[in-house]
């Protein structure tokens, strides 16, 4: 197989679009094509266009997105797909891009995620959001994503003694290096007394799905993430040195989540994290940052422990000490994470190696880690039902 | 007689599962019967929701994990708001869900006394 | 200053209405916010910061601020009988506010809400100050409410249950009332109402200057 990389990347501010959705896509790829410093237009050289989004046609009453890409960047022939994978629909399209790239049936490749969903109210898009549940088992009962993470977070608690002060503390560090990432959606770094200890705390951060709180749970974003992708041997073709695409797991688990043997197990992080550490040839030892789908706080700490950077039952511990910020031994999602940053479903996993390229180009101003060589990125969709990891490595 | 809520047994293995399925994660079978699923089961965790989806016109609805004694575990609505892990509950079937058209029925889970 | 006889008989009889007390909540930033009530002289600089948001369409904003305009000018041209006004402020900055009136002894009517900052959950404090006026200080029996936007009907009727009466003509149009009885609000208040008295008079000082926002949130690139 070829070896493939990311020439170029591009991203919009997230949060709240009057843009038509293509329009959206259109910014960020245009970003992703002009930074890998390739030609778009006529003589451009995209051989194929992945575009992710989980709302298009249910929000956006959109279908065929990445067709109607391809032609307003003036793209065409290239092959298009409009790739849906729940909420890891982005890591998805690119792990179709590295396939599309090493099977040798392109060279260059454009994946392209986004969403437009403050279209509709909040509750509407919860309720968008819970139709990847089971239709007769979760969705109609009005289970929802905050549901299943509020009764995934009591679980966690009683096990390993996770507290509400621990999420609060992943929160606060996630809105702390979203303020240092432009396009992040909340400009806002919460005070941990203030919603955790202060007598108003309770009212004025409250519960979402107990023992979750406000503060506990990403926004509803709009915006747009994109790579140019490219066959490592082309490597010359493009004005930055591309950053390797190193290993890619991707795993399934139940689509019930009641029905998992371990409630407090997300086998499908587990083993797509493994899968993306032995196509490495890496361990997570090795990794110096990490973007985590911290849809939820607690999903920030048991994807981490899942994902092997730290032991099973440690990863609050860790974030009480300080290891997962900028400058700590391992930081996590140092964009400001989905918590902070936004999550944009299709976009998210797009944005997720977007980060981690600026942190091993060093283009991560503000919130750069120092020597950052390898990167993870977790994208979690269905209540873990679908995970894909991705491993990123600087080309030396 | 009200709606029932079912446990579906591979006919190959006789393993149970709740909601049905199209394949036996034991043996591959694909045929399974129909077994009223009912009683008294554990709380293994819940939660009160207030943000609730579109559709729904209260402030919260609490929501649980209960495991049967036939070790089937199950997603269901709580009728009570005195909750603790570990707890006993009965199964009830009720009113989930007011669709347009159409009304849904699910486990609704009360205190065992 | 002596008032003309028809100018007088235009006025409303003024009731005699207990004075908001003063509260400070620590917000999820950090900060405080205090919520006091405005006096008649205050309207002309609550106007200036309801302005711009006549003409921001999304989340009803320009509805709101119309009508709290017009609501507020009526209450200082003594158009309007016992009306109150009650203003969030940072550091002395206007964040946000909320009006109504009593209409008599047993029922309030509440007019509007309009967070000028937002994502700190402002809205939904100034609106449970409202409520806390009209039923513990005011100790009316209910308030009546209606809802311009589907946030608050999210936020008031369904989170606090309220009582659908469509029999009750609300003074906004007569839209769908809806009723928070004194039992709903004590079903409620613990979980929507908080705040700390008094406030320290420095801290109360700077409340009553009432600086204009210089930025909305709303309109981008907002210049005054």
């Amino acid at each position: 197989m070829r070896k493939v990389g990311v020439a170029g990347v591009g991203h919009t501010k997230f949060g709240r679009s009057d843009l038509p959705l293509v329009d959206l896509l259109s910014l960020a790829a245009l970003e992703a094509l002009d930074d890998a410093g390739i030609k778009t237009g006529k003589a451009h050289e995209v051989d194929q266009v992945f575009v992710a989004t989980m709302g298009a046609g249910m929000l956006n009453r959109q279908s065929s997105v990445a067709s109607a890409l391809v032609d307003t960047l003036n793209l065409q022939p290239a092959m298009a797909e409009t790739v849906e994978n729940g909420p890891a629909s982005g890591a998805s399209a690119v792990k179709l891009g590295y396939m599309a790239i090493a099977s040798g049936m392109c060279d260059v490749v454009l994946v392209v995620g986004g969403e437009i969903m403050r279209v509709v109210t909040g509750w509407e898009a919860t309720d968008f959001v819970a139709t990847m549940l089971h239709p007769e088992a979760e969705y109609n009962y009005g289970l929802t994503l905050p549901a299943f993470a509020g009764m995934f977070t009591r679980l966690y608690m009683d096990k390993y003694g996770v507290t509400e002060k621990d999420l609060a503390i992943i929160a606060v560090k996630n809105h702390e290096n979203a303020v240092r990432n432009p396009v992040a959606h909340i400009q806002l770094v919460p005070n941990l007394h203030a919603i955790t200890e202060d007598e108003d705390a309770n009212v004025i951060n409250p519960y979402v799905a107990d023992p979750l709180r406000v503060y506990d749970v990403c926004p509803v974003s709009d915006g747009a993430a994109a790579l140019v992708l490219c066959a490592m041997d082309q490597a010359d073709r493009f004005s930055k040195k591309p950053v390797r695409i190193a290993g890619i797991g991707q795993a399934t688990d139940t689509h019930v989540v009641a029905e998992r043997k371990e409630p407090t197990d997300l086998l499908a992080v587990r083993l797509a994290a493994r899968r993306a550490y032995e196509m490495a040839g890496l361990k997570p030892e090795d990794i110096n940052v990490a973007e985590l789908h911290d849809a939820f706080t607690i999903l920030e700490v048991a994807i981490s422990e899942e994902s092997g950077l730290f032991p099973r039952g440690e990863g609050h511990l860790a974030a009480r000490r300080g290891d997962t910020r900028v400058g700590g031994r391992i930081p996590i999602n140092t964009s400001g994470g989905l918590k902070a940053k936004g999550h944009p479903l299709g976009a998210t996993g797009v944005s997720q190696i977007v980060e981690i390229v600026r942190q091993v180009r060093g283009e991560a101003t503000g919130r750069q880690v120092e020597g950052a060589k390898y990167g993870l990125a977790v994208n979690f969709g269905g209540f873990g039902n679908n995970v894909v990891a991705t491993i990123l490595a600087r080309e030396e | 007689m009200g709606p029932m809520m079912y446990a579906y047994k591979c006919t190959a293995c006789g393993k149970l599962y709740h909601p049905s399925r199209a394949v036996c994660r034991e043996c591959g079978g694909r045929e399974f019967e129909e077994i009223p699923l009912e009683g008294e089961g554990t709380l293994l965790t819940y939660t009160r929701v207030y943000a609730l989806p579109e559709g729904y016109m209260k402030p919260w609805i609490a929501f649980g994990i209960v495991e049967f004694p036939n070790g089937l575990r199950v997603s269901g609505q709580m009728a009570t708001d005195d909750l603790a892990t570990g707890m006993k509950v009965r199964a009830t079937v009720g009113l989930v869900k007011e669709g347009v058209g159409k009304d849904y029925y699910g486990f609704i889970f009360e205190k065992a006394s | 200053m002596i008032i003309d006889k028809l100018e007088q008989s235009l006025r409303p009889p003024e009731s005699k209405m207990v004075p908001y007390p003063a509260k400070y909540i620590t917000l999820a930033s950090g900060e405080k916010m205090v919520v006091h009530q405005a006096t008649r002289e205050d309207v002309p600089c609550l106007l200036e910061a309801v302005r711009p948001l006549m003409t921001v369409e999304k989340d009803f904003y320009d509805i709101v601020a119309a009508r709290l305009y017009a609501e507020l000018l009526g209450y200082y041209r003594y158009r309007v009988k016992d009306e109150y006004c009650l203003v969030g402020t940072i550091d002395g900055v206007i964040v946000g506010m909320v009006n109504g009136r009593m209409v008599d002894e047993k029922v309030g009517m509440s007019y509007h809400t309009v967070a000028i900052k937002r994502g700190l959950r402002i809205g939904a404090q100034l609106f449970a100050a409202k409520m806390e006026y009209h039923l513990d200080y005011l100790n009316q029996e209910e308030v009546w409410i209606v809802a311009e936007s589907p946030i608050g009907y999210r936020r008031w009727m369904i989170e606090y249950e309220l009582e659908s009466r469509p029999s009750a003509w609300h003074e906004l149009g007569g839209v769908p009332t809806h009723v928070l009885t004194k039992a709903l609000w004590e079903k409620h208040k613990a979980m929507k109402c908080t705040g700390r008295r008094p406030v320290p008079p420095e801290m109360l000082e700077t409340a009553k200057k009432l600086i204009l926002p210089s930025e909305y949130p709303q309109i981008p690139g907002f210049k005054r």
